[in-house]
């Protein structure tokens, strides 16, 4: 795969407000990229900035090696679905899907109804062409701006929170239905989104940002295992954080934490240039357990007390307090068959693994 | 109950005397009184054949085609920056826009007198009634358009750049057709004020009076009451038909775009 994108040391600026900082993001042609933060953290502006609609305070955008500064939204080889959707409700669902090839003088009518017909087809609207747009569902007009974008057969697609006014099933259905399509045409996706749950589903990769910066860029499975800060590790699923102190640092890493004690980690597991001192460890809910009765571990355990329980159906969430500890332990466990759904208040034995802990400045 | 008979005297109150229009009009009577006389389409007729009133008429359209164009010009800039745009103190430009919907006629007359004569030395005639009517109308045109625009997605436009289309190309293909029944509804509420509005006119006309001047000048003549009764009956039922059109464009624009009817002027 080869570089489609370049972004270099790009700033944007709005009067004092400093909404990007210092971007700096390559994405391979064929890649599912997503931005994924908090509202904010300008996210939207970045992919805006992609598309022409936003200039550039300082640095280079790049798009097939071609540098896009001055070159405005209209003359760019990507194409938007906006969160609003944006489908033109005087047209009809063919007029709005064909209304990119109104500038195509090679194509003739008959070869544009056949374009706009197939791409109904790909997003699932085959036969939709004469309904009038305005009186379309929520994700049928999504479908629309897909269609839309795609005919022109961009070679970025942006999408602008694409599923955010969708209910909870359709999203989960659109999210599968976006990947399948990404492989089908093989445009490279630029997904912004503050789910990270969405984020983590569809992504080859994904930047996490924070107020106008990058604050990883990784795969999802290195952002969720090995994220490299606090904010980073608490905006992606959930993380539970205790105090801890580095004790040494070379091939593995010493380090104390509180209530759990003195243990040794990989170097991997820490962020690059850690240093002896303050630190935090962080440690996923699935990655502790609770022992139940008649269960053996080969693993590290730790006594601890029932402080509140969420009964999910499939998981049950408890958090356990142990000692030496303010907070509590978030820990997730599947009910499975035997095990009993915990009260509150049960002393219980929590299972940890050295392995599992995530070492964070 | 009482608040019913209240609601019904106000609405007799109100519109009486406008039903006294046409009543009158087709009496066959120089006297404004009952009981009536008889029916008469004379004073129709005599309508037809006043050559002064024919002149007012179309000075009177010519100001009032001139007016609703450029008013309506003017509420398109404004409602589509007010929609679409971000601009420091927009809330208090916008409301300044809007202002002459309060002022008082005679103020903007007078000191419009004032400044065409005295300030700027030039003659009265047709164009400075323009520039009057197109201050005091512009308000109502933003206000009606302001429904247009404030109802459009602002991605729109972006959306059809995105596609490959010109900033104008995409106003033109995509903002323009689901603000023209906006349009066109302003453009005829802004003529329909330009029309019957006196007091400026009476101040502002050159030589050549507008038709309610001409009327005015009528009244002096009781003997020709019934052909401004006349005049006054075609002007009720021009004016309905025209606001009726307008607001009728109006809410099939709304449908259109697919959102609710949030109000208007009727």
């Amino acid at each position: 795969m080869t570089d489609l994108i370049s972004l270099t040391n790009v700033n944007k600026y709005y009067g004092d407000y400093h909404a990007l900082r210092n971007i700096d993001l390559t994405i391979k042609t064929g890649e599912f990229f997503s931005l994924l933060g908090p509202s904010g953290c300008g996210k939207t502006t970045l992919l805006r900035t992609i598309a022409g609609f936003e200039g550039v305070s300082e640095g280079i955008v790049m798009i097939g090696g071609k540098n896009m500064a001055g070159v405005p939204a209209n003359m760019r080889p990507t194409n938007m679905v906006f969160q609003s959707y944006a489908i033109f409700p005087h047209l009809t669902v063919a007029e709005n899907v064909a209304f990119g090839l109104r500038k195509n003088k090679q194509m003739d009518k008959l070869q544009k109804s056949e374009a706009v017909d197939q791409v109904l087809e790909m997003v699932g609207l085959k036969g939709f062409g004469d309904r009038q747009a305005h009186a379309l569902s929520g994700g049928q007009r999504q479908r629309v701006a897909l269609a839309r974008a795609l005919i022109l057969k961009p070679k970025v697609l942006l999408l602008d929170e694409p599923l955010s006014a969708l209910d909870k099933k359709m999203r989960e259905q659109m999210q599968v239905e976006l990947m399948r399509l990404q492989r089908h045409v093989g445009i490279t996706f630029i997904l912004v989104t503050h789910d990270q749950e969405e984020a983590l589903v569809m992504s080859d990769r994904i930047a996490v940002m924070f107020d106008g910066e990058i604050g990883q860029m990784d795969d999802p499975e290195t952002l969720y295992r090995r994220p490299n800060s606090r904010r980073v590790a608490e905006f992606i699923g959930k993380m539970n954080f205790l105090d801890a102190d580095v004790k040494s640092v070379s091939d593995q890493i010493t380090v104390d934490v509180a209530g759990l004690g003195t243990c040794t980690v990989n170097a991997e597991q820490a962020p690059s240039g850690i240093d002896t001192g303050k630190a935090a460890v962080g440690i996923r809910p699935e990655t502790l357990a609770i022992l139940f009765d008649g269960e053996k571990t080969e693993r590290e355990t730790i006594a601890g007390v029932v402080d509140e329980v969420v009964y999910y159906g499939d998981m049950t969430y408890y958090d356990v307090r142990i000692a030496g500890v303010d907070n509590t332990l978030n820990i997730a466990m599947k009910n499975l068959i035997g095990r009993p759904v915990l009260d509150v208040g049960a002393q219980t034995t929590v299972v940890w693994d050295a392995r599992s802990l995530v070492l964070l400045p | 109950m009482s608040l019913r008979i209240y609601a019904i005297a106000y609405l007799i109150f109100l519109y009486a005397p406008i039903i006294l229009l046409p009543i009158f009009a087709f009496n066959d009577a120089t006297i404004i009184a009952f009981p009536l006389s008889g029916f008469t389409t004379e004073w129709f007729g005599e309508l037809m054949t006043t050559k002064a009133l024919h002149g007012a008429v179309q000075n009177s359209i010519f100001i009032a085609v001139i007016t609703a164009s450029l008013s309506t010009i003017l509420g398109i800039c404004a409602a589509r920056a007010g929609a679409m745009y971000n601009f420091p103190l927009k809330r208090g430009i916008l409301g300044l826009v809007m202002l002459p919907l309060v002022l008082p006629e005679i103020i903007v007359a007078v000191s419009l007198l004032i400044v065409v004569v005295q300030i700027l030395d030039l003659g009265l005639s047709n164009w400075t009634v323009i520039a009057a009517h197109v201050l005091i109308c512009t308000p109502f045109c933003i206000a009606i358009l302001n429904g247009a625009f404030q109802n459009l997605d602002p991605s729109m436009e972006e959306a059809a750049m995105d596609l490959g289309e010109s900033r104008w190309s995409a106003f033109r293909l995509v903002t323009f057709p689901l603000v023209m029944p906006g349009i066109i509804s302003s453009f005829l509420i802004a003529f329909t004020i330009s029309l019957d509005e006196f007091i400026i006119a009476f101040f502002l006309t050159g030589a050549n009076p507008t038709m309610p001047v001409y009327i005015w000048g009528l009244l002096r003549f009781p003997s020709s009451l019934p052909i401004v009764m006349a005049l006054g009956t075609i002007l009720v039922a021009l004016s309905i038909i025209l606001l009726t059109i307008a607001e009728i464009l109006r809410r099939r624009g709304m449908a259109r775009v697919g959102v609710k009817d949030k109000g208007g002027f009727l």
